[in-house]
């Protein structure tokens, strides 16, 4: 039937953004040994592929969803930045994302700002900057901070901003923020479909695209080194818990981009939108899809939302439970996630920003 | 806390400090488990909201089925042991080496219980009756007779499980475990065995808890993610590797979440328990998690 097609298709739907110009990035600086073709690229490039053409081949209320997932994806992308390259479990992701979803509801609701140029901004800084407190609360400081206490300090700083909305009238409570007007640029107006798909998705491949920058940039092999072992960076002489602020900050302002275009999309935002609900989700996403590939978290948000669609008209509550038995096998038996099947290990971890002076790309 | 029924009788200071250490007991209750498998094991188990679920589950079951409210109560625990010792040997204890990948494990195996559970009993709100009903009058104060046996019942729990794991020889192998598993396995105890028979202890209590206060709060999908944060943060609060921890910071966030809405708006106390507890963490860790226990975890 349609729907199941559909929700197949989607798997490659989304994501992509990496292709076009991301491949050669990749492939520049990775001047070692010549290893054959690459799969990423390929996988990416069928991702967006497949994004680019999906609004011609679906209706319009599929659009619609293809969005959400797409912004979700966005979503999905800030918290592999976080956990899969630099090994922060950042629990409450989700509350940056449901920050700048409010700000920006609140803007609209009590200001009547609604124009693209100025959400946007204002949700990246609102993501941004409550990254940049909670982060540098849970990061910085005398004592290193453990990777328990960040993942516990996240989980419950999510639960109690989720607390706060429902309990603050000004926020609308549990029914949260309603009706939210359209997105516009000029007098035009960001109606849900084709248009505003294309608007997201042009948004995640510019952010895929300065991700994967990122990542493969030597500020992305010190993440990584970090991740791998953060005592030994440290000794290198690296102020890892500098990084790690950074790079949390980095994954709290494309969380608030994500929770600003969903506010918008949806019309409505709601006290989920900062909890434990959409922080495990984004979780969940991305160890599927596989993390520490950005492709993975894509990818991984693409099935999880379209099986879930797809599935939610028949199984709607067996669904949630083979969720989480899908999750513990991969947890258990794939713990790189799905994408660890067409990739190896060594495209996995890749090369690292241009080598100082032709000599090893080591760490300065 | 609200629905714990104190607001009418303003009047009474009594009355608001039994409401308060009746939460308390209840957080403690709830702690334990956790506070013994986050001790022992250096994990931190995020199905233990749902093993308290489960315990709530066993006993609205038994009374559903005609047989009496207490004979379930005594039913979770084991029934909630049993799984416990069985999702160890075949899960959780794959997951010893990294904490973090415990925190993710378990927390899909709470996802499936809790799920499974939501599609037994569906969306609703399903209650027990109080096997100890009505309450017990000191003068001019009345206080519920079954939160009056939560405290009492937790008292012992606790007394129990400190004797348990200080005074007898079974807990003199835990211990050793903890302390040194290389060793204690080459003084012949059986680690393994140990690990499951803990992990299932922790889930045991939690069974209880989760009997013990389904009256109170009633049966849904998502009692047991209730507690979970508050556990967690106490359990850290009080700081990981040792009995009495966890359990003094249960205590403590337990009361402190009980009281405070006494005295300002219950969603400012809500959110202002939480903040202090991380804060307390934050500046306190060699109290907390990472004086002992998850050391020689941390990757």
């Amino acid at each position: 039937m349609g729907g199941a097609s559909e929700a197949v298709a989607r798997v490659g739907e989304e994501p992509d953004v990496v292709t076009g110009e991301g491949a050669p990035a990749a492939r520049a600086p990775a001047g070692q040994a010549s290893a054959g073709w690459k799969v990423l690229p390929i996988v990416e490039g069928l991702v967006l592929l497949i994004a680019l053409v999906l609004p011609w081949v679906l209706q319009d209320y599929l659009t619609v969803f293809a969005t959400r997932v797409v912004i979700l994806a966005l979503f999905a992308l800030s918290f592999d930045l976080v956990w899969g390259y630099a090994g922060i479990m950042s629990f409450g992701q989700a509350l940056f994302f449901g920050a700048a979803g409010y700000g920006v509801a609140l803007m609209a609701r009590d200001l009547n700002v609604t124009s693209i140029l100025l959400i946007l901004p204002a949700g990246t800084l609102i993501g941004l900057s409550a990254a940049l407190l909670l982060g540098g609360f849970l990061l910085l400081g005398r004592y290193p901070s453990s990777v328990i206490f960040v993942s516990l300090g996240t989980l419950t700083g999510s639960y109690a901003a989720d607390r706060l909305a429902r309990g603050w009238y000004y926020l609308g409570g549990q029914n949260g923020i309603p009706s939210i007007p359209p997105l516009t640029l000029g007098s035009y107006e960001f109606e849900e479909g084709p248009v505003y798909y294309y608007m997201v998705l042009g948004i995640l491949v510019v952010v895929y695209l300065l991700c994967r920058f990122l990542v493969r940039s030597q500020f992305g092999l010190a993440l990584a080194g970090l991740r791998e072992n953060e005592q030994r960076i440290a000794f290198f002489g690296y102020k890892a818990q500098h990084l790690k602020a950074i790079i949390f900050a980095v994954g709290g302002t494309i969380a608030g981009l994500a929770g600003s275009l969903y506010a918008f999309h949806e019309g409505f935002v709601w006290p989920n939108m900062l909890g434990v609900v959409f922080s495990t989700q984004v979780v969940l996403y991305v160890l599927f899809g596989g993390s520490g590939t950005l492709i993975g978290a894509v990818i991984g948000t693409v099935i999880i939302e379209g099986v879930s669609f797809w599935l939610s008209d028949n199984y709607r509550d067996v669904w949630p439970i083979i969720l989480g038995v899908l999750l513990l096998l991969v947890i258990m038996f794939r713990p790189l996630g799905l994408i660890s099947f067409v990739l190896g290990e060594r495209e996995r971890v890749g090369s690292f920003g241009k080598a100082p002076k032709e000599s090893g790309n080591a760490a300065p | 806390m609200s629905q714990t029924g104190g607001i009418e009788h303003h009047a009474s200071t009594f009355a608001a400090v039994f409401e308060i250490v009746s939460f308390g007991a209840i957080i403690v209750l709830v702690v334990l488990g956790l506070g013994i498998i986050a001790s022992m094991m250096g994990i931190f188990n995020f199905a233990q909201g749902e093993f308290v679920l489960l315990g709530a589950y066993v006993t609205y079951l038994a009374y559903a089925h005609g047989a009496p409210v207490w004979a379930g109560m005594i039913a979770a625990p084991f029934v909630v042991g049993a799984l416990g010792f069985v999702l160890e040997a075949l899960i959780i204890r794959r997951f010893y080496a990294a904490p973090i990948v415990a925190m993710l494990g378990t927390y899909a195996l709470g996802l499936i219980i809790r799920e499974s559970v939501r599609g037994l009993i569906g969306g609703f709100y399903l209650t027990v009756p109080e096997p100890i009903g009505g309450s017990i009058d000191l003068g001019s104060v009345h206080i519920s007779a079954w939160r009056f046996t939560i405290i009492v019942i937790t008292l012992l729990v606790m007394g129990a499980c400190y004797l348990l794991l200080a005074r007898t020889s079974f807990g003199l192998r835990v211990r050793a475990t903890l302390e040194n598993p290389a060793l204690a396995r080459a003084s012949g105890i059986s680690t393994p065995l140990i690990y499951g028979a803990t992990f299932a202890f922790g889930a045991a209590l939690a069974g209880l808890a989760g009997a013990l206060i389904v009256p109170v709060f009633s049966l849904f999908a998502d009692l047991g993610i209730r507690f979970l944060i508050q556990g967690f943060v106490a359990v850290m609060v009080g700081g990981v590797g040792s009995f009495i921890g966890p359990v003094a910071g249960a205590g403590l966030i337990g009361t402190l979440s009980a009281a405070l809405p006494w005295v300002m708006s219950p969603v400012v106390a809500d959110v202002l328990v939480f903040v202090l507890a991380i804060a307390f963490i934050k500046f306190r860790p060699q109290g907390s998690l990472l004086g002992k226990g998850s050391n020689h975890h941390v990757d």
